[in-house]
């Protein structure tokens, strides 16, 4: 591919004053030669990037967060203005510990967070509704006819005359299970938000807005008060709250890596000089991500952590090649030319991977995600530079403690077998446990770890046929079942009568014609086969309204429960419905669901069930339409996620097929290389239905990183060990060649990548957290893969085989062909020649 | 349908009028054909739930127990009201109340005007009248009588209508002879259990159109109870209905005939009234509750049970008034019949229920007719 790459391997320790410093390739010398000059761009970049990044905001966008290409968000989405009940709102249950609602107190205090709340920014001021507000009115039927007045009358003085009023009232407003708990220990303050603070004209700031209804919420909390608070926005401001907590995982993470790492190379400036770079990439990555206009959203706000460890394994690995090349006498500025030689193109290789398994990313139709692409996409580029050639450059200043490169080159040897009584602790332990994982390329232990993979794919199989698609636990499912936000959801569930998962049906009509008869009666229709799904608790509707208007303006008389086939009496009802129901021209009718959870099977019945309804009775009159409400938009995900899951599987497996044929030439060694993988991914899913969670947004990224970075190790690892063989060695020997030469990089790998990951186990943010554990499982079970069935698999592959050289070399192998393509056998070449 | 047809043109051709058959023959035709009304063309569905559904009368078939509802739910039970069967129901159009002459002969009426009748203690229904055909028998009617301008238009404008008016109510003397009737004085009567009817409207001293809600008998003097305070009795067995002077503005929503022969009516906001003399004086008991009282019935030992909207449940001690039954959840209901072992089962908008009767009065219904 490229023949300037020329591998003086004779030069291995030459005095310095003999480098030449025209030697190897262009870019070698492009990055080398003007050392001042590539630092000087980098530091400008940083300045810029960096001032950019402070800029990046945070966003919780609802929009980005659901699949805007399915038919049902494309409904929902074309008639979100009429959907007037599926707006923003929040709802505030002040509850009272001891007693009742009927209680002055509890009412003043009542009073008081209803006037706060309706100062908040953004309130939709006259729709607003609590107790204290004109339009909570009770009705009731008299001989003279209709009654009724505000529930809590004008002249209400607290005494207890007053407060018997006020219950009296309560109990004929209807409220009951709406504002008012059925056993009268709450009641709710109605809060309708408006899209964009009146007074600046900005969009709602859900952040600003969820801190204030906290400092509220603080205020009137006490022992006798509590207050809890649901609604999007306040999912949204929970969402961006958790976000900044992601940031203080980040700042663990950063720690935990570079511990691992100093623990690894005992030497603090190089240790520094590698988490300073790999800090750098990420501050370009986000300073791209606000130049190209992007915020972070709960998603994209996780690539940070993968840039920042995948940038400390290939800093590591670089600074590891460095570090060998001084302990073996030459100066910092030789070596890191040397090691740039050795690693720049396994670097890009390795990184390109990287770069596929995000990039299958895009293909799903969700804008969170393909923001999380973009921005991993970007941040694995911006490491080309910062971890690729900032790094070697700063190294080729610094250099590193020669302790620590002394110790290095002795390290190896441990690794190799050598007796060292001296060593410490955790010296003896590498060498050990390489030893143990060379023991698989043997029969006995190979057929032992093929065994038992082959158990644990049974097993993970069996178990993984019960993976569920959608989010399983009740609650808003972005947010943890014990978050505060969840708890007050079940508070709301338990004490008022709707349901937090709501499906809505959305029936087109002409123009003032959503209440005639012949439409309701089939939406009365359509209500009645959903009613009798097990998963739908309820539903309302303008015909539910309807039927129930029929008996209030017969005195509440029962008998009168029936959608009447008569025009007048129906479009009467529409004076006195709310909102919700239908738009303002009343061309647009809302059918709501509610279901008893959002489980996928859930939401498949009442999904199968409208949509054949609403194929068989969809006319010119009335055209039923699916979905929009929190459950529509779900059922819309689980739809795009179950196929999306499908597709990425194919894709990024083809990806890796591909790349390890690219890399090996060998079927051989992409059945070594993916079977792991394989296993993998099956033992995810099983995993996965043991923690309870099912395939959502979150866990595409997870199958394409998992398996996409996963490949890495088996790309470090095989490497080495097929060139071992195209050596003539036996497996063992080349594995244990490949142990010694990367072994140690793909343990580092595996641990910088986890702990990058593992922190957001913390996140308050519940699909973080999932995303978190499964993909340091992944990247653990990767790395085990890599080091244990992998020689396994060697040993059954290429026991027998003696390997062709390289197809692309038809020169001798052991004239270190300069035509190599592949970059790892330079490496290859170069170690050997330095342990010779 | 066919039996309800040709039963029509068999009235019609006894009144010998070439027109009137012919107006018949012409809404035979409609008849024959789909309503275009889906709670008329369309059989109830028969689904598990329907026992939690709204369920607006319960009835007595013998031993056997009868519940309608909305969606045209049917439900029998056989074993007191501890399990319920759903009956294939020729309609899905909410039925208001149902009504055995005996353990075989019953009707259920509904909105939709709908008429339902059985032959088989409830095992299967015919439907035998809907909306679209009483009003086309009023419209036939007032011209076979030769009916002023006005009545012709009412009937026609019925007919623009279609069938927009419910049926409240019903009331069968025997396997032949009943009333239906409901909103807006709408009211037919059979002498052929339900092969024909005709209709009453000009029949009854209602000239506001107020809705008719109950019936009952006593002494061979037949009694209707209606909206706002409206009273209605006769004394020549149902052929005319005069209007009487109501203790009441309210609504009532219904009336019972107590075994000793006194009428009582009840409706809007706990008002309940009682009279010995057929209806010439009223005298209004406390029942102590400010809700609307939906149904009443009578208990196998004599006394008489009232229920409520918001659920309470009351029984009437000759001397102390109505005291409620003890602690029962708050069920809106619409309905109440007493089981053949004594307990109390409730039609509700949460479904049917049976409740046991507190000691004293379970007691006493055992010793009562019932088991006897």
């Amino acid at each position: 591919m490229n023949s300037a790459n020329n591998i003086d391997t004779g030069a291995a320790k030459p005095p310095p004053e003999a480098f030449d410093p025209h030697s190897g390739s262009f870019i070698e010398r492009l990055v080398f030669n003007q050392r001042r000059l590539v630092l000087a761009f980098c530091l400008l970049i940083s300045l810029g990037l960096g001032w950019q990044a402070t800029q990046l905001g945070l966003n919780a966008s609802f929009e980005k967060m659901i699949p805007t290409g399915h038919p049902f968000i494309t409904n929902f989405l074309a008639n979100r203005s009429s959907l007037a009940g599926l707006g923003n709102s929040l709802r505030v249950a002040v509850g009272v510990k001891q007693g009742s609602i009927y209680d002055q107190q509890y009412l003043q205090t009542l009073q008081q967070i209803n006037d706060e709340l309706y100062l908040l920014p953004g309130v939709d001021r006259p729709y607003l509704k609590s107790l204290w507000t004109p339009s909570t009115r009770w009705i009731a039927v008299t001989e003279e006819g209709m009654d009724g007045g505000t529930v809590i009358p004008g002249d209400f003085d607290g005494s207890a005359a007053s407060l018997e009023q006020v219950r009296l009232n309560v109990q004929r407003s209807g409220e009951i299970g709406q504002l008012v708990s059925a056993n009268f220990r709450s009641s709710i303050v109605y809060v309708p938000l408006l899209d964009r603070d009146p007074r600046t004209d900005e969009p709602l700031d859900y952040g600003q807005l969820s801190r204030q209804l906290e400092q509220i919420r603080t205020k009137y909390q006490s022992d006798n008060i509590e207050i809890h608070i649901t609604g999007f926005a306040k999912i949204v401001g929970d969402l961006i709250e958790g976000m900044q907590q992601v940031l203080v995982f980040f700042v663990l993470a950063v720690a935990i890596a570079t511990a691992v790492l100093f623990a690894y190379t005992r030497c603090l400036r190089s240790s520094l000089l590698v988490m300073g770079c790999s800090l750098i990439g990420v501050l370009w990555q986000l300073g791209m991500l606000q130049l190209f206009g992007f915020d972070l959203n709960p998603y994209s706000i996780l690539v940070p952590f993968l840039v920042f460890a995948i940038g400390i394994s290939h800093g590591a690995q670089k600074m590891n090649g460095v570090m060998r090349d001084i302990g073996s006498g030459m100066a910092p500025y030789v070596a890191t030319r040397n090691t740039f030689r050795r690693l720049f193109r396994t670097g890009i290789a390795a990184l390109i991977t990287d770069a596929f398994g995000f990039a299958v990313l895009l293909v799903i139709d969700i804008g969170v995600i393909r923001e999380l692409a973009i921005a991993a996409s970007l941040g694995v580029a911006v490491l080309i530079i910062s971890n690729l050639v900032l790094l070697p450059v700063l190294l080729s200043y610094i250099g590193v403690t020669p302790k620590a490169a002394a110790r290095s080159v002795q390290h190896d040897s441990v690794g190799a077998g050598d007796d060292g009584s001296d060593r410490e602790i955790h010296q003896v332990l590498p060498g050990r446990l390489w030893k143990f994982f060379a023991l698989f390329t043997e029969r006995k232990w190979a057929l032992t770890a093929l065994t038992v993979a082959a158990g644990l794919a049974v097993f993970g199989s069996v178990v993984g046929s019960r993976l569920q698609i959608g989010d399983l636990e009740p609650g808003a499912p972005e947010l943890r079942a014990d978050s505060r936000y969840n708890l007050d959801t079940a508070f709301m569930a338990d004490n008022y009568a709707a349901s937090s998962d709501i499906f809505v049906v959305m029936v087109k009509t002409a123009v003032d014609s959503c209440t005639h008869y012949s439409v309701l009666s089939k939406v009365r229709e359509l209500t009645g086969q959903l009613e009798r799904l097990p998963g739908v608790e309820s539903t309302n509707s303008m015909a539910r309204l309807s039927r129930y208007a029929m008996v209030g303006y017969n005195e509440g008389n029962f008998k009168w429960l029936e959608l009447i086939p008569n025009n007048a009496a129906l479009g009467a009802v529409q004076a006195r419905a709310p909102r919700e129901l239908f738009n303002a021209d009343c061309s647009l009718l809302s059918v709501y669901v509610y279901l008893k959870d959002h489980k996928a099977a859930t939401l498949n019945s009442v999904v199968e069930v409208a949509q054949k309804f609403a194929a068989d009775n969809s006319d010119d009159e009335a055209r039923f339409m699916l979905a929009a409400g929190n459950s529509g938009i779900e059922a819309a995900t689980n739809i795009v996620v179950k196929k999306a899951m499908n597709q990425m599987m194919y894709l990024v497996y083809g990806a890796v097929i591909i790349l390890c044929w690219i890399t090996f030439r060998s079927w051989r060694g992409v059945v070594a290389a993916v079977l792991p993988l394989m296993l993998t991914s099956v033992m995810c899913q099983a995993l996965m239905v043991k923690l309870g969670i099912g395939v959502k947004v979150a866990i595409l990224p997870v199958i394409a990183l998992g398996v996409g970075i996963g490949v890495d190790y088996a790309l470090y690892v095989l490497s080495v060990l097929l060139m071992g063989l195209r050596f003539g060695m036996t497996v063992t020997q080349a594995y244990q060649l490949a142990l010694r030469q990367t072994g140690r990089i793909v343990m580092l790998t595996g641990a910088t990548l986890a702990v990058g990951v593992a922190t957001w186990v913390f996140s308050p943010i519940r699909f973080q957290a999932d995303m978190g554990i499964l993909l340091a499982f992944m990247f653990l079970f990767n790395m085990l893969g890599a080091l244990i069935l992998l020689p396994a698999l060697a040993h059954f592959l290429f026991g027998s085989t003696v390997l062709a050289p390289p197809i692309s070399s038809s020169a001798p192998v052991q004239e270190h062909n300069n035509n190599d393509s592949d970059g790892l056998k330079s490496q290859f070449l170069t170690e050997e020649n330095s342990h010779a | 349908m066919v039996v309800f047809s040709n039963s029509i043109l068999r009235n019609r051709l006894a009144g010998g009028c070439l027109l009137l058959l012919m107006a018949g023959q012409s809404w035979t035709a409609v008849a024959g054909a789909e309503t275009g009304f889906t709670a008329l063309d369309k059989p109830a569905q028969i689904t598990a739930q329907s026992v939690h559904k709204t369920i607006l009368s319960v009835a007595r078939a013998g031993q056997r127990l009868v519940a309608v509802g909305e969606e045209g739910i049917i439900l029998l039970s056989d074993d007191n009201g501890q399990h319920w069967n759903q009956i294939v129901s020729p309609v899905s159009a909410a039925l208001t109340e149902v009504q055995f002459v005996d353990p075989r002969h019953g009707w259920i009426v509904g909105h939709y005007g709908v008429v339902l009748a059985t032959t088989d203690g409830g095992e299967s229904w015919q439907k035998q009248l809907d909306g679209i055909q009483a009003a086309q028998l009023l419209l036939a009617d007032v011209q076979l009588r030769g009916g002023d301008e006005r009545e012709l238009r009412e009937a026609r404008r019925l007919i623009d209508d279609g069938p927009d008016k419910p049926f409240l109510n019903l009331h069968f003397t025997d396997a032949l002879n009943g009333f239906v009737f409901g909103a807006y004085n709408l009211i037919y009567r059979t002498q052929d259990g339900g092969q024909s009817w005709q209709p009453w409207l000009s029949r009854v001293d209602n000239p506001m159109g107020l809705h008719l809600y109950g019936m009952a008998e006593a002494d061979g003097v037949l009694m209707m109870a209606g909206e706002q305070g409206t009273l209605l009795r006769s004394t020549d067995a149902g052929e005319h209905f005069e209007a009487i002077d109501s203790p009441y503005d309210g609504s009532f929503f219904g009336i019972i005939a107590e075994p000793d022969g006194a009428f009582v009516v009840y409706g809007l906001r706990g008002h309940l009234f009682r009279s010995v003399d057929n209806g010439d004086s009223w005298t209004q008991l406390d029942i102590r509750e400010e809700v609307a009282l939906s149904a009443a019935s009578m208990l196998a030992d004599g006394r008489l049970l009232v229920v409520s909207q918001s659920g309470t449940l009351l029984v009437n001690r000759n001397d102390t008034g109505f005291v409620p039954v003890a602690d029962l959840p708050a069920l809106p209901l619409a309905d109440v019949v007493q089981s053949a072992d004594g307990a109390a089962i409730v039609a509700s908008l949460a479904g049917v229920h049976r409740f046991d009767l507190p000691g004293r009065i379970a007691r006493d219904s055992a010793s009562g007719s019932v088991k006897e």
